[in-house]
């Protein structure tokens, strides 16, 4: 087995009293999806926002891509290839689709020298154009504001802007919650395309069809603390649910 | 003095009248005052009797607030008209409407400023020389007849306030300094305060009287130089129970003013005779248009100065601000 | 496998074959409604003014008049329209363009009499109100974005101070005593002088005897220039640049831009600065025109700027607008009160009709997003 693209080792956050994350440890391997389980105050998002720079850990260690990293803001992270897809997906709704994949790293023409900059708009919308094909994600036009497009296609542009900017890592927060149910699977369609080109991901979901649907393997937490990690093949419904609800736990075995 | 000015210009008027009366064809003039008040509402029914007596036209535009903003954007439609000969109008800024209505000129129109002038107000060798007269009150006189009335009435000691409504405007600015200069000359036991500026505002001329009423417990009297300052500075003294004790020379014999002279809340009110400069100023039009030369650069139209003692008396109250039939 | 969006979901640029030609029409004629309303009132004052007066409405002297009247309304709505589309709102360019006004003519008289020509005087006048609103404008911003208090109670407090500041700095009265600048603000780039003998001249007042004068009527008056430019120069920001791309950005999704790695604190204070500088070039134009400075100017102007702005398509969530919607939107107001002068009507009617224009161009955007918004909620089932 390859070495983990990401690696996180006793990693605990507290806020004041309350222990979110309580020394979890976990590896991410390249081509792979994982998914993340657990019940609401499982921890889960705050791990995540561990990982992603949005909080800084109060113990424990982060390395990716075998160096130690220390995200002291979300740029950091995305900085360093760690893409997160929020439930809100952070688009800009009035704006258009290149518009989004670019935003905040717009291509620019420059004259006089860079004193004067424009948008390059073409090379903006070809280069959307060619990250969307290579997904296979079709838009009959790339110039209306995205709020006119439906949850899928707003997650679809969501996953596009982070397979342009080359993601190592995708994060994605409950990618399926409020769509409906072919959107559902195109979205998954998406997600294992994604790993068969090498990216991992990390799905963080409530919903079981989708774990059995496109994961390879998962981690479930409890109360902030790692309660088992196995193969997805390995487990049924019935299980997961003991896992989360804390009746399971393989870490206190016996 | 200043009556004989009057009497002149009046004759002049109607030497021209008489010998013109057929002589050009229908004329057509614009008439823009400073503000919504009284005091130029009778200006205007002195402006459309006049009118309606010389067979003149008028067209009328009356800036809903006091400013240059919103009084130039009329004066340019006006002239934008392109039928008017004259304008009658009463400046907001002594300065900044120079321009604007050099503008007017430039485009063949003559102007005739009433109440409130450019510049110094001598269109013989001062500064501006382009309007045609000024024809208003002689407000330092009005300053220095409200102060002497105000001192009489308070016992020739004590501290007292003015309020104001806009600087650099030429007619309250000259009721100040004429106020200043009388108290200061002959009633050297009185301390003045202010002005404060409202800017036409009765609220805040309010608050303003409030607030010195408060610092100065023992203010004797207050002036207000126009018809809101004398309104909302009467309104201040009359709510802190001090009606009858403050003493309020109101310029601007609005109705509100005479209704605090007659319930004892004011001591005096200056009454400026708007319907004649408004008239006056459309027979001026009238005879210049006939080719009048000589027509005077200044006139003053006087005051009616109305306490308790005469405001029942028709010679004085004819001047109180009101339509006919209010 | 391909994913087709066309399987289960409308298509994505497919919102105009979603609705029937009729909506479509709707749509789009609500898109334009501010051109055709301009475009009839015109046509209003063109048919009932001569029945009024004797004068034309579509003259040369009367477009330059709509023009200048609108320099301001046009400059304060310029910066408002950036702050809006950034969901944010500027309640302080009323007052930041009367300080720009005492700024600039205590800046030209002050530098005249130390020696300065008048055109340099008249520079220093223009930096020193663009600059003092600039300044204005970054204090704004930087309460905003850092501190996080809301930008309507921040523009209203600071817009009180810097009301106290321009009436303390110009002593309670007009600043006078400025050199004779009025060529500044009232010449021309072109005059065409009407008649026989007549025609255009290009930059150089011509000489004419009194009489003749009456036929001069000046063309692009250099406040409509300088004005001119500015629109353009904002247009290519807000249009054209990664900054405007930003601003609308932020107007859209907050959060989102943050994310994106937009320096969402930078851009906020940009914007506020951006809008109280074109504030403060307003009052430098006024004090131009009036030849002196006052500390009163700006005080009706602030809600003819909102008016225009709503007028003009700018959405009060953010996230939409354009500039030429907010110049259309400025048109309107100004040929409306010209138009109603030159037919007699009483100044304050103009206030009840723009009034209900404002509503009426909320109704018609809120209208529009009902006949879209409508077929989309129907397509997510």
């Amino acid at each position: 087995m390859s070495d983990p693209v990401l690696s996180i080792r006793k990693l605990t956050k507290r806020f004041g009293g309350l222990t979110a994350v309580n020394a979890v440890s976990w590896d991410v391997y390249p081509g792979e999806v994982v998914a993340l389980l657990g019940d609401n105050g499982a921890g889960k998002s705050t791990l995540i926002k561990c990982v992603s720079g949005v909080y800084q850990p109060s113990e424990g260690e982060i390395f990716f891509a075998g160096k130690q990293v220390h995200f002291s803001k979300p740029i950091d992270s995305r900085s360093a290839g760690i893409e997160t897809i929020y439930q809100d997906l952070a688009l800009a709704n009035n704006l258009d689709v290149p518009a989004n994949i670019f935003l905040g790293r717009e291509v620019k023409h420059r004259y006089l020298g860079g004193l004067i900059r424009t948008l390059d708009e073409r090379t903006m919308r070809s280069e959307s154009q060619t990250a969307l094909d290579a997904l296979e994600i079709h838009f009959p036009t790339l110039t209306q504001p995205i709020e006119s497009l439906s949850g899928g296609m707003r997650q679809a542009v969501a996953i596009a802007r982070a397979v342009y900017w080359k993601a190592r890592l995708m994060i994605m927060d409950e990618p399926t919650n409020n769509l409906g149910v072919p959107e559902q699977q195109k979205v998954l369609d998406l997600i294992r395309r994604l790993r068969d080109s090498g990216v991992p991901v990390i799905l963080i979901t409530h919903t079981l069809p989708d774990v059995f649907a496109v994961s390879d393997r998962l981690m479930v937490m409890h109360r902030g603390r790692k309660v088992t990690e196995k193969r997805t093949s390995d487990t049924n419904t019935e299980e997961l649910v003991g896992y989360m609800v804390g009746v399971r736990d393989d870490t206190r075995a016996a | 003095m200043k009556k004989s000015a009057l009497f002149a210009a009046a004759a002049l008027a109607a030497m021209a009248l008489a010998g013109s009366a057929h002589a050009q064809g229908k004329l057509k003039i614009g008439f823009l005052p400073g503000v919504v008040d009284p005091f130029y509402q009778v200006m205007q029914l002195g402006v459309e009797k006049a009118a309606k007596d010389l067979g003149i036209d008028v067209v009328t535009q009356i800036p809903p607030t006091w400013g240059v903003e919103a009084e130039t954007p009329l004066l340019n439609a006006m002239i934008a008209r392109g039928d008017l000969n004259y304008i009658i109008t009463a400046p907001v800024d002594k300065d900044q409407m120079v321009a604007p209505l050099q503008a007017a000129v430039d485009a063949g129109i003559k102007i005739i400023t009433v109440d409130t002038f450019l510049g110094d107000g001598d269109y013989a060798s001062g500064p501006v020389k382009f309007p045609l007269s000024y024809i208003g009150s002689d407000n330092e006189e009005g300053g220095r007849i409200s102060a002497n009335g105000l001192a009489k009435a308070i016992g020739d000691k004590g501290t007292v306030y003015i309020n104001s409504t806009n600087p650099n405007v030429s007619s309250v600015e000259a009721r100040e300094v004429g106020f200043k200069d009388e108290m200061a000359k002959h009633h050297p036991n009185i301390k003045v305060l202010g002005p404060d500026y409202n800017l036409d505002d009765p609220n805040k001329a309010q608050q303003q009287t409030a607030a010195v009423i408060e610092q100065n417990p023992d203010l004797a009297g207050v002036f207000g130089t126009n018809v809101f300052s004398a309104q909302g500075a009467g309104a201040a003294v009359v709510n802190a129970g001090l009606g009858g004790k403050v003493q309020v020379v109101a310029y601007d014999a609005t109705k509100a003013a005479i209704e605090s002279l007659n319930k004892g809340d004011v001591s005096l009110v200056l009454a400026q005779k708007p319907f004649d400069m408004g008239y006056l100023a459309v027979e001026f039009a009238q005879a210049d248009a006939a080719g009048v030369t000589s027509l005077p650069k200044r006139v003053e139209t006087g005051f009616a100065i109305i306490d308790k003692t005469n405001v029942t008396d028709p010679n004085f109250s004819r001047f109180i601000y009101q339509a006919p039939g209010q | 496998m391909a994913v087709q969006p066309s399987e289960a979901a409308p298509p994505a640029g497919g919102r105009p074959a979603q609705l029937s030609p009729g909506k479509r029409f709707l749509v789009t004629v609500s898109g334009l409604w501010a051109w055709l309303f301009l475009a009839l009132m015109i046509l209003f004052f063109v048919v009932t003014v001569p029945v009024f007066s004797s004068a034309t409405f579509v003259t040369v002297r009367n477009s330059q008049n709509i023009l200048v009247a609108i320099v301001p309304i046009v400059l304060l709505g310029l910066g408002q329209t950036f702050v809006i589309i950034s969901a944010g709102i500027d309640l302080s360019v009323g007052w930041v363009m009367s300080l720009g006004s005492v700024l600039s003519a205590l800046a030209i008289r002050d530098s005249y009499n130390m020696g300065a020509p008048i055109w340099l005087a008249v520079i220093l006048g223009l930096l020193a109100g663009a600059l003092g609103g600039a300044a204005v404008g970054i204090i704004n911003g930087t309460i905003i974005a850092k501190l996080k208090v809301p930008a309507f109670i921040v523009t209203l407090g600071t817009s009180f101070i810097v009301r106290g500041m321009a009436l303390l700095m110009s002593e309670n009265t007009t600043v006078i005593g400025l050199p004779d600048i009025r060529a500044y603000g009232n010449e021309s780039l072109l005059y065409y002088v009407r008649g026989a003998g007549g025609g255009f001249y290009f930059l150089q007042r011509p000489q004419l005897a009194t009489d003749q004068l009456r036929q001069l009527d000046r063309i692009l008056p250099w406040p409509v220039v300088v004005t001119a430019v500015v629109v353009a120069i904002v247009m290519f920001i807000l249009h054209r640049t990664q900054f405007g791309r930003h601003t609308y950005a932020i107007g859209g999704n907050l959060e989102a831009a943050r994310r994106a790695g937009i320096p969402v604190d930078r851009r906020i204070i940009a914007i506020y600065a951006l809008s109280a500088a074109t504030a403060g070039i307003a009052g430098f134009l006024s004090t131009l025109q009036y030849t002196a400075g006052s500390a009163v100017i700006g005080d009706s102007l602030l809600l003819s700027s909102i008016a225009a702005v709503i007028i003009g398509g700018v959405s009060l969530f953010g996230g939409a607008g354009t500039i030429m919607g907010t110049v259309i939107g400025s048109l309107i107001i100004a040929v409306l009160t010209t138009g109603l002068v030159m037919l007699n009507v009483q100044a304050f009617w103009q206030f009840i009709v723009v009034g209900t224009v404002v509503i009426v161009a909320v109704l018609i955007d809120q209208s529009r997003d009902l006949i879209v918004g409508r077929n989309e909620r129907g397509s997510e089932t």
